[in-house]
């Protein structure tokens, strides 16, 4: 934009329009509304027509009026109420309004007695829902009828806009501060993990972008206070924003990283521009935090002050979840994990790019340090048996979430070279951690795999890197049912895929793995016409007129997992009910007709992690409840009677989506 | 003449002659001086005489943590056209500043304005103490930055319980005092280990 326009020489002759204009001036007896009329000609005896009716008034087009209010718009965030100087802003409950992820059932009233008409609340608002109209006469002999709940009309009655937040006047910051990622060409032949993190500086300029709303709170299964820390992080203060990050998830390194951010979906700066970075300003926090924090956080023992023991089955978000709560409440917990190393599918499914042993190991090491005991390579139904834990525990919380291969019924899928997600990716991390050489792994130079899911990225982008170091070149080609835009992987694996060099065949559904000699030479494909049917199912629709045939010596199945109940025995699963893989419990988890059994993460609810981590909370509450009243010894320390009430306190309810998918 | 000339002009002209605190040329059309408050009156009639005819505002910015007031003038030249701001710094405890209505006499409003506002007072100027556009003010002046806008608020607008229509719970237990009750607490966690 020019600071100065250059104006044309013929400029002065355009203001002669106004020669012949009639000047505008009103006088004040017309300047009356249909509401304040009675007020206004309280003393007048006749009452002629027009002066009863609504007169036109005129204000220029910027005048600071009543306020007007978009509710259809507006998301109760309440940044109009924090930025009032004069705190004439108050929101309002209104449970009419839909309850809906990223918005909060409030809206703002305004007092005008001590609004003083700054237009700061419209500066701010983060989705344009309020505005000034250009109505500015209004009487009353009662004061409480100056305070008003704006909505789109002003009392009632269709008004011109008056002060609209410009591009000048915005107050918010819409963009984000720029996260550095490793090169496509330097990260595409090493596990180095891509996103680099945020400095300081960088972390408090992005937090400083923060309105504090807190609508995100309600859309993350946990309900992390996600203000709080994002505050303390701008405050400088990271033992703060550790502490407040801790009283809602115990695994926060690793979502930090790999959280589906639910959180920044809903993310009332998102409404107009982009979110804030909540995931690693999360992760900025922990990674920042020196590990004699960590001491300090929790001083006191957390010794075994109620007599009641609870077995743990699956190291996983829930199973992790589920076990520091209880240990937080007082209680002994042994937790059961049949791999090498504790954090389920964290540990072995998701790759070293997205999330480093280092993270987890931070995050596992503190869980462990208040006391959870973690035994690894124990399989509960082979090392252990679940009789033997009825026997010797209280209760028994199950988090074995989904780890086996759903395989793919199409002709020529049970060969050798086609290979499910979680056989192969477990092998990644192994080869990563040391444990696997690359000669164990069998990579092929030209691989084609199914799934559109993020599972289907870590697959598609952990054999681009084998391939990298095996041959020096990659040959990986993705397809999945979905369209490229309604993938359900995170917009940034598409990006950061693509980038490594994925080719994408993505709308596709897979009729075949074609083979020769023998040997796996490519795959079938139909165009995929819809995924779902009318009434939602899934459903997929193929022309079989638009085929193709992609290349590929290894055919990779990532297009979804199951779960493993081999270790339930006879007289327990003729009591558990199995429907569609997961298994029926309360909403809590606990199993109706077993007591003693709860379950939580992918075998109750899924579908991600951070949702692992809250039915882990939810259960250890429900555990409490179940063994509390029973258990003989209770000593009370005030110090751990505290964190059994702050545990209990903090359990998270549903999230609106969750809430809908009941 | 071109404008680059005027900026030139005006400061071979003004720093000639004067003690200039500090200058800076904003663009071409706008150029700002800072000098002692002794050299203001001075300073304006000379750029007055050379054409700077019209005061287009005078106000103040208060600087609390300096404990002063910048006092702002600005003036304008239809032939050579330059803003000139002239900004001096006074005292903030005793704020007094000659009045410049010999030089300038409509800036009597201006400084009836200044004095509501951040309670200069303006000798030479008899009506500066009169009332502008704030009726009956009995608290300090509202542009200082020490004035709290929301204690005024507290005190001359009680606050009004909301009126019941606008509340709607259908019966439904509130959930924003919960949400409210627990983001305070959470809050509370952090600040308890910097004890």
């Amino acid at each position: 934009m020019k600071k100065y326009r250059t104006v044309s020489l013929f400029n002065p002759f355009r203001l002669w329009k106004y020669l012949f204009k009639k000047p505008v001036s009103h006088d004040m007896e017309d300047i009356f509304t249909k509401k304040n009329r009675e007020v206004l000609r309280k003393d007048t005896f006749l009452k002629l027509k027009p002066k009863r009716e609504s007169s036109p008034r005129t204000a220029p087009a910027n005048l600071r009026g009543f306020h007007t209010n978009d509710w259809d718009k507006c998301i109760g965030c309440g940044t109009c109420e924090d930025i009032c100087p004069t705190k004439a802003i108050e929101m309002v409950e209104r449970l009419d309004v839909p309850d809906k992820e990223g918005s909060f059932q409030v809206r703002p009233t305004i007092d005008y007695g001590r609004c003083c008409f700054c237009a700061l609340c419209v500066d701010t608002c983060t989705t344009d829902s309020l505005n000034m109209s250009n109505e500015y006469i209004y009487a009353s002999d009662d004061a409480d009828n100056f305070k008003f709940l704006p909505q789109s009309t002003f009392l009632g009655e269709e008004v011109d806009m008056g002060w609209q937040k410009d591009e000048v006047s915005n107050l918010l910051d819409k963009e984000r501060v720029k996260m550095d990622h490793v090169l496509p060409s330097d990260r595409k032949s090493s596990f180095v993990e891509v996103v680099k993190g945020y400095s300081k500086e960088y972390a408090m300029a992005e937090a400083a972008r923060c309105v504090e709303c807190g609508v995100c709170t309600s859309s993350c299964p946990v309900q992390m206070h996600i203000p709080a820390y994002i505050k303390s992080i701008w405050e400088n203060d990271v033992e703060a924003g550790l502490r407040q990050i801790y009283e809602t998830n115990p695994l926060p390194g690793v979502c930090g990283r790999v959280c589906t951010h639910n959180c920044e979906t809903s993310c009332s700066i998102a409404v107009n521009g982009e979110a804030i970075a909540i995931r690693w300003l999360k992760r900025y926090i922990i990674d920042s935090a020196p590990t004699d924090m960590y001491e300090k956080m929790i001083s006191q023992d957390v010794s075994e002050v109620i007599d009641a023991k609870v077995a743990v089955v699956g190291s996983g978000p829930a199973g992790l979840g589920a076990a520091y709560y209880l240990r937080l409440m007082g209680y002994n917990v042994d937790v059961y994990e049949e791999m090498a190393l504790a954090g389920g599918v964290m540990r072995y499914g998701i790759p070293a790019y997205r999330l480093p042993d280092t993270s987890i190991d931070k995050d596992i090491n503190f869980i462990k340090s208040i006391g959870v005991n973690i035994l690894t390579n124990k399989r509960v139904g082979k090392d252990i048996s679940m009789d033997q834990l009825e026997k010797d525990y209280d209760s028994v919380f199950l988090g074995t979430g989904f780890f086996k291969v759903r395989n793919l019924n199409i002709p020529g899928a049970d060969h050798k070279d086609v290979i499910g997600a979680m056989d192969f990716l477990p092998q990644v991390r192994d080869f990563e951690r040391g444990v696997l050489k690359l000669e164990d792994i069998d990579v092929a130079e030209s691989v084609v795999v199914i799934g559109g899911g993020d599972v289907a990225f870590d697959v598609a982008r952990s054999a681009t890197r084998l391939q990298m170091l095996k041959y020096g070149k990659t040959d990986v080609k993705l397809t999945s049912l979905e369209n490229e835009d309604a993938l359900p992987a995170s917009m940034d694996e598409l990006i950061e895929g693509g980038e490594e060099g994925i080719e994408f065949f993505c709308g596709n559904g897979p009729q075949e793995v074609m083979q020769k000699n023998g040997k796996v030479t490519g795959l079938r494909l139909w165009k995929c016409l819809c995924v779902f049917d009318t009434a939602g199912r899934f459903n997929p629709e193929f022309d079989d007129e638009c085929e193709q045939v992609i290349a590929g010596k290894q055919i990779y199945i990532a297009i979804g997992q199951a779960p493993d109940y081999d270790y339930l025995p006879e007289s327990l699963s003729s009591k558990v009910k199995i429907e569609r893989g997961k298994i029926k419990a309360d909403d809590n988890g606990q199993v109706s007709d077993v007591p003693w059994l709860f379950v939580g993460g992918d075998i109750l609810r899924g579908p991600d992690l951070i949702s692992g981590v809250a039915d882990g909370h939810r259960a250890a509450k429900a555990i409490d409840s179940y063994l509390y009243k029973q258990a003989k010894d209770k000593k009370s320390y005030k110090k751990v009677e505290e964190m059994r009430e702050a545990a209990i306190h903090n359990t998270p309810g549903f999230t609106p989506k969750q809430q809908a998918r009941k | 003449m071109n404008s680059t000339n005027n900026v030139d002009f005006l400061k071979s002209l003004v720093e000639e002659k004067y003690k200039v605190n500090k200058t800076e040329v904003i663009d071409q059309y706008q150029i700002s001086f800072e000098v002692e408050q002794v050299e203001v009156h001075r300073l304006l009639s000379e750029l007055k005489l050379e054409g700077w005819k019209q005061l287009s505002y005078l106000s103040a910015i208060d600087w609390i943590d300096e404990n002063e007031f910048e006092m702002v003038y600005i003036v304008f030249n239809w032939d050579r056209p330059v803003h000139v701001q002239i900004r001096t710094r006074i005292d903030r405890d005793k704020p007094v500043m000659n009045s410049i209505m010999p030089i300038f006499e409509g800036c009597k409003y201006y400084e009836r304005e200044a004095h509501e506002m951040f309670g200069i007072k303006f000798p030479g100027n008899p009506d500066h103490e009169k009332q502008l556009v704030l009726e009956e003010w009995d608290d300090m002046p509202p542009l200082r930055k020490d004035f709290d806008p929301q204690a005024y608020s507290d005190r001359k607008f009680p606050v009004r319980e909301y009126n019941n229509d606008f509340v709607e719970l259908n019966g439904k237990k509130s959930k924003q005092k919960d949400r409210l009750k627990r983001a305070e607490r959470i809050e509370q966690v952090g600040k308890r280990g910097n004890k």
